[in-house]
C-alpha cells in the first residue's frame, strides 16, 4: 500500500531523514522506533505531506504522491495523529469528526461517526464539550477518532500513548489492539516503549540519525546489537 | 444535559433578540420617515454595516484581516455605475453585477492568500491603491479624477420609490439582511465548521482533507461580492462617484471600528456596531466637538477593546444578565 523509496528530508545542513526505504501493506501494523531526534516524526510529516522530501519517492496504492498536497493525501486515505494533540478547539467532539469525514470522504455518515465515537470512548462527550475542554486522555482519543473519521487506509499514529497516566495508557492500549481489526486499516505507530511496540506490531523499523538501521519482527529487531547500541548509546 | 438546556435557552434568547432587532430596524425608521437628515444617517450607517459585515465574514470565517475593502467597495460602485450609465443595464441588475465586479477584482488578489497576518493585510491594502489609480487613469470609462455624475438612481417600484430616503433605507436593509442570512447559513455549514477550525491550526484541518487555500479563497470572493453590492448601492444612492471618494480609506477604517465595537465574531455585531457608532458620532459627538469628533470614537473603541473585547452585544448581554440575576436574588 505505502512504498517509500530512498526518501530523504533535509533542513539546511541537517539531514533529518536519510534515504529511508520502507513498505507498509494494508494488513500491517508497523512500529517505527528510534531515539529522540532519529527522524520518526519527520518521516510521518513527509508521508502525510507536512514537509516535502528533498529526495526519493513516495507511492500510495500505486500513485506517486510525492508532490500531492496534505489534503489530497488525506482524501487518498492517509490519516494521521499528532504527538501534541491538535483538535479543532472551538468545535465539539462530534463536529471535529464531522469535519474530518466530510472533507476527507465528501460525505457525512452518522452511523460511521457513531462507530468511531463508541470505539474511542468519546460517545458521552460527543455533543457536550468543546474540544478545548477535554482532558489529555480524551484529547489523545479525539486525535485517533478524527483520523479514523477520515476512513483511512493507512493510519500514522505519533506517540499516542505519550504523557498518559497508567490507567489511561491501559485503556488506550486496549483500543489500539482492536484498531487494526475493527477498521481494517494499515498502521504505522511511533512509540518509545518497546513492550508496547512488541504487543501491538507485526513488524518494527528502527531509525537512527535519520537512517533505517533495522527492520523485522519485534523480537528479532530488539535483540539486534546495532539497535541496542542506538538506544543505549553503548 | 445542563449544557443542552443552556444552549436551547441561549438559542431562544438570541432568536428573541434577533426578532426584536429586526422589528426595530423595520419599524424604527418609519417614525423618522419624514426627517431626511435622520434617514440619510440611517442609510449611511447601514452602508457601513454592510461593509462591516463583509469585513467580519472574512475575518471571522476566513481568518484574514483586510485593510483593502475599499477596493471592493469602489470597484462595485464603479462597475454598477458604468454598466447602468453606459450600457443601459437596469439598476437593480447592475447592483448585483457590481458585486460580481468586486468578486472579479478579488480574483486578482488570490495570489496573496498564501500570505499571513500583517503581510496579507498590507498586500490587500496595496491592491486598493492600484484600483484607485486605475479608476483615476481610465478616464474614458470612469471619468477620471472628475468622476461620474448623474448616476441613475434606484428605481421606483409600484407603490414604493426606492430612490427616496425611506425606500433606499429598505433596499440597503434588505441587502444587509440577505447577506446576514447567507453568513449565518455558511457559518453553521460544514464549510463554516472547517473555517472556524482553521483559525486554531490550519495543519490540523488540512490533514483531515480540508483544502484551506480554496476555502479561504471562497471567503475572500464572497466578502468582496458583498462589499461590492454595498458599494454599488451607495453609487446609485448618492448618484455621484469619484476615485478618492469611492476608494477612500474611510470605507475600511469606519467599518472595522464598527465591527470591532459591535463584536466582529457575531453576525449582528458589525451591523449593530455600525448603527451605534455612526449615529453616536453624527448625532452626539459631532454636536459636542464639531471638529475632531472622531477622537471620541477612538477612545470608545479602545475602552471597548479593553473592557469587552468581544464587543458591544456580549457586553450588553452580560450587563442585562447581571441585572436580571441581581433582581432575581433580591426577589428571593
Amino acid at each position: 500500500m505505502l512504498q517509500l523509496d530512498k526518501v530523504s528530508v533535509r533542513f539546511g545542513g541537517l539531514t533529518a531523514v536519510n534515504e529511508v526505504s520502507l513498505e507498509v501493506g494494508s494488513g500491517d501494523v508497523v512500529g517505527l522506533v528510534g531515539a529522540n531526534g532519529a527522524g520518526k516524526t519527520t518521516l510521518f510529516n513527509a508521508i502525510s505531506g507536512l514537509v516535502r522530501p528533498t529526495g526519493g519517492a513516495i507511492r500510495f496504492n500505486g500513485a506517486d504522491i510525492l508532490h500531492a498536497p496534505l489534503h489530497r493525501r488525506a482524501r487518498l486515505g492517509i490519516g494521521r495523529t499528532f504527538q501534541i494533540p491538535q483538535p479543532m478547539h472551538e468545535l465539539t467532539v462530534r463536529q471535529n469528526l464531522v469535519v474530518a469525514q466530510r472533507f476527507a470522504t465528501g460525505r457525512v455518515d452518522e452511523r460511521k461517526i457513531a462507530e468511531v465515537l463508541a470505539f474511542t470512548g468519546l460517545a458521552e462527550k460527543a455533543d457536550r464539550d468543546a474540544a478545548s475542554e477535554l482532558a489529555l486522555t480524551e484529547l489523545k482519543a479525539l486525535e485517533v477518532a478524527k483520523a479514523l473519521a477520515t476512513q483511512p487506509k493507512l493510519l500514522l499514529l505519533d506517540e499516542v500513548l505519550a504523557g498518559l497516566e497508567t490507567n489511561g495508557k491501559r485503556r488506550f492500549m486496549q483500543m489500539l489492539k482492536g484498531l487494526h481489526e475493527a477498521f481494517a486499516v494499515g498502521i504505522v505507530i511511533i512509540e518509545h516503549d518497546i513492550e508496547t511496540i512488541s504487543q501491538l506490531c507485526h513488524r518494527v523499523a528502527v531509525l537512527n540519525f535519520g537512517q533505517l538501521i533495522a527492520e523485522g519482527k519485534p523480537a528479532q529487531v530488539f535483540s539486534d546489537p546495532a539497535v541496542i547500541k542506538s538506544y543505549t548509546g553503548a | 444535559m445542563q449544557t443542552t438546556k443552556n444552549t436551547t435557552k441561549n438559542t431562544t434568547m438570541s432568536k428573541t433578540s434577533l426578532l426584536a432587532l429586526l422589528a426595530l430596524c423595520v419599524g424604527g425608521p418609519l417614525l423618522f420617515a419624514q426627517d431626511h437628515y435622520v434617514m440619510s444617517l440611517l442609510v449611511a450607517s447601514m452602508v457601513i454595516g454592510g461593509i462591516a459585515l463583509s469585513w467580519a465574514l472574512l475575518g471571522n470565517l476566513g481568518g484574514m484581516i483586510s485593510f483593502g475593502h475599499a477596493a471592493f467597495f469602489g470597484v462595485g460602485a464603479y462597475t454598477s455605475a458604468v454598466l447602468s450609465m453606459k450600457f443601459g443595464v437596469p439598476v437593480l441588475a447592475a447592483l448585483l453585477l457590481g458585486g460580481v465586479g468586486a468578486l472579479v477584482a478579488a480574483l486578482a488578489m488570490l495570489p496573496v492568500l498564501r500570505l499571513r497576518g500583517p503581510y496579507f493585510a498590507l498586500a490587500i491594502l496595496a491592491y486598493a491603491h492600484i484600483f484607485r489609480i486605475l479608476a483615476t487613469e481610465w478616464t474614458s470609462m470612469t471619468g477620471g479624477s472628475g468622476g461620474l455624475s448623474s448616476i441613475p438612481p434606484l428605481p421606483t417600484l409600484p407603490g414604493l420609490d426606492l430612490s427616496s430616503k425611506i425606500g433606499a433605507y429598505f433596499v440597503i436593509l434588505f441587502i444587509v439582511l440577505v447577506f446576514a442570512v447567507i453568513y449565518a447559513r455558511l457559518r453553521e455549514s460544514h464549510y463554516g465548521l472547517a473555517l472556524r477550525a482553521m483559525h486554531e491550526s490550519e495543519d490540523a484541518t488540512r490533514v483531515v482533507g480540508v483544502n484551506s487555500v480554496v476555502l479561504k479563497g471562497m471567503m475572500l470572493l464572497l466578502s468582496a461580492f458583498m462589499c461590492g453590492v454595498v458599494g454599488a448601492f451607495n453609487a446609485h444612492y448618492i448618484s455621484f462617484l469619484e476615485p478618492d471618494y469611492a476608494f477612500s480609506a474611510l470605507w475600511v477604517t469606519i467599518p472595522i471600528v464598527a465591527a470591532i465595537f459591535g463584536g466582529y465574531r457575531s453576525i449582528s455585531g458589525p451591523v449593530v456596531g455600525a448603527v451605534v457608532v455612526y449615529l453616536l458620532d453624527q448625532l452626539v459627538f459631532k454636536n459636542i466637538i464639531p471638529s475632531g469628533h472622531q477622537l471620541v470614537l477612538g477612545v470608545l473603541l479602545v475602552a471597548m477593546i479593553v473592557f469587552s473585547p468581544d464587543g458591544l452585544l456580549p457586553l450588553l448581554r452580560k450587563l442585562f444578565k447581571g441585572k436580571f440575576t441581581r433582581s432575581k436574588h433580591a426577589a428571593t
